[in-house]
């Protein structure tokens, strides 16, 4: 541990922001999970904001495990220099995502029992099951960078990241691309989607929260080219929604969700760490609203308890629930640099 | 042996008994039924067509809640071919729900019936509604039917999905399904859809018939037998008194 830590710290606008987060995204966590139900759900919509923030979150983590798996399989001195920081955040941010996910379940331990009674064809039991694989590799390169241990199990650790983070992404397109009753989910066409999505997010998360020169340099060369296919995927998408004639098909694309990675492409070095976040809110705009309209039409008989078609706006709990998955987030990323970014690796 | 049911459209009267039938069986909460129906206008005055389907689980070949529920918690009985749940493994992940194309699996947000467990008083000197739950020896509400519990909790726990079983705990005992007992004109017939030889498959080769959204390959083990089709129409243009018939 950095022995150089103390309370003083922690009294910074930043941990009381994050604190702030943590009371009361936490306190709608626990009323969730023990006493009562607050989220804007219902039986034909199920998957709301806090599943949106576990999606985006997790997403985010694998982009950014894809980019130091890249920079380490390719000896990319400029991220492999920021190993342990990519690592403190890729793991910060995923458990960020998982906090969502158990206030979304209900429960912690039913996050676990996924593991105990698995189900091989169901694509929820593939994602879980991966990320806590990809969660475990995260925490292995971590706990060797700590303690100083490189060598030959570098490159298959880093190839391992590398293939269970992109099917971790592309499995969580699979949650939705195998619904067959729903035609804006259906498809192969939203596991390219996520997959790209969290290289985006994940590169743009780096430039935003690791602001060195060369390192932002190598992550928004990947944010930049990431995000242009991005555009080029919302294009083909709303071109073929503009097209189709697909019973129950509301659209879910739009032509304004090109602007913010565009944008973000073509102007980052003029401003990296904003137009990184531009480009992360259009990742969660798009991941939003894909998760959201698949839903809204209501299927058989649930339309007469709801409408053929919903209508949904998150409302504060739901919102704090997003409040708390980034407050998680923040707190581990920022632990993760106060007490374990200062120390030197064993000799 | 697979347990299928077919409801002939042109005996369907749209009473909703089998629904009522379903609810007071199955205890199911307020705010859901497992059996309940869709409706359709279509056509244009005077020629409209009103149809009511009544549905529930259709207990698919192929269904999609298995192949999505991680824990196995949506299953297929192999004896049966009834798609049952299991309460005990389920998560809660709503993956049911979605992959579900007929939207017949519903989740408990909340514990069930729980205004049961108030213990204020309506009104002064009257029972409250535990003391009422306690009176009755009842488990949810006071009209819970504890013979639902014998193969499926008679109250479904908070976080978890519920749907029709086809009343398994009946079929246990040789009755049919409470919302075909229930049913006053004989619409819905109940039995093995996968003998040739029973009445269930006797009416699908006699009348031809077809599953909800059958194209989606989910291949439903719940057969609707003929459109409805009125037998006289009513007719603005015809004299008044003349008999405008049903």
């Amino acid at each position: 541990m950095n022995a150089n830590v103390s309370l003083r710290d922690f009294a910074t606008p930043t941990w009381i922001l994050i604190a702030v987060g943590l009371v009361a995204g936490g306190a709608v966590g626990l009323y969730e999970m023990f006493f009562g139900h607050l989220f804007a759900t219902n039986s034909a919509l199920v998957w709301t904001l806090p599943l949106v923030t576990y999606i985006f979150l997790a997403l985010m983590s694998t982009g950014i495990s894809l980019v130091l798996a890249y920079g380490l399989i390719m000896k990319d001195e400029a991220i492999t220099r920021h190993t342990r920081p990519l690592l403190i955040m890729a793991i910060g941010i995923l458990l960020g995502g998982f906090t969502a996910l158990a206030t979304e379940l209900g429960s912690l331990l039913n996050m676990v029992w996924i593991l105990l009674s698995p189900n091989p064809s169901s694509p929820i039991w593939w994602m879980g099951t991966l990320y806590s694989i990809e969660l475990v590799l995260l925490f292995v390169k971590l706990v060797m960078d700590l303690r100083g241990r490189h060598g030959v199990f570098d490159l298959p650790l880093a190839w391992g990241t590398l293939v269970i983070a992109a099917a971790a992404a592309i499995t969580i397109g699979a949650v939705f691309g195998t619904v067959i009753g729903r035609p804006d989910f259906h498809g192969a066409f939203l596991s390219v989607v996520t997959l790209v999505s969290a290289l985006v997010s994940g590169a743009a998360a780096i430039v935003l929260l690791r602001p060195q020169s060369t390192l932002t340099e190598a992550a928004g060369r990947i944010f930049r080219q990431a995000a242009l296919v991005f555009a080029a995927l919302i294009l083909t998408r709303v071109a073929y929604e503009a097209h189709s004639t697909v019973e129950g098909m509301l659209g879910w694309a739009n032509i304004f969700m090109l602007v913010p990675f565009l944008v973000a492409a073509m102007l980052l070095s003029l401003a990296p760490r904003l137009l990184a976040l531009v480009g992360i809110l259009g990742v969660f705009w798009v991941q939003y609203s894909f998760i959201i309209t698949g839903q809204l039409v209501s299927l058989g008989q649930m339309a007469h308890w709801y409408g053929a078609v919903q209508t949904y706006q998150p409302n504060i709990p739901e919102a704090l629930i997003l409040v708390l998955g980034i407050a998680v987030a923040a707190a581990l990323i920022k632990l993760g640099e106060q007490f374990l970014i200062a120390r030197r690796p064993a000799a | 042996m697979g347990y299928g049911m077919v409801i002939d459209q042109q005996l369907c009267v749209g009473c909703a008994a089998c629904t009522i039938a379903c609810k007071i069986e199955n205890n199911t909460p307020v705010g859901f039924n497992w059996c309940d129906k869709i409706t359709r206008t279509s056509g244009k005055f005077p020629n409209v067509r009103y149809e009511y389907i009544s549905t529930m689980c259709n207990h698919c070949d192929n269904a999609p809640c298995v192949a999505a529920c991680p824990t196995q918690a949506m299953y297929k009985d192999a004896g049966t071919g009834l798609t049952l749940h299991d309460t005990n493994k389920c998560i809660g992940c709503k993956a049911c729900i979605v992959a579900c194309p007929y939207g017949v699996i519903s989740f408990n947000w909340q514990r069930p019936h729980q205004h049961w467990a108030q213990r204020d008083q309506l009104a002064e000197g009257c029972f409250s509604p535990r003391e009422m739950l306690e009176e009755s020896g009842g488990e949810g509400s006071p009209h819970g039917n504890p013979e639902r519990g014998t193969t499926y909790p008679v109250v479904r726990p908070a976080g978890s999905v519920e749907k029709c079983t086809f009343c398994d705990h009946r079929l246990l005992e040789g009755l049919a399904p409470a919302c075909v007992d229930a049913c006053p004109s004989g619409a819905r017939q109940f039995g093995d859809i996968d003998d040739p030889n029973s009445e269930v498959s006797r009416l699908v080769a006699k009348h031809g018939g077809k599953g909800l959204r059958e194209e989606l390959g989910t291949r439903p083990r719940v057969i609707y037998l003929r459109d409805y089709t009125p037998q006289r129409r009513f007719d603005p243009f015809r004299p008044a008194g003349e008999d405008q018939g049903a």
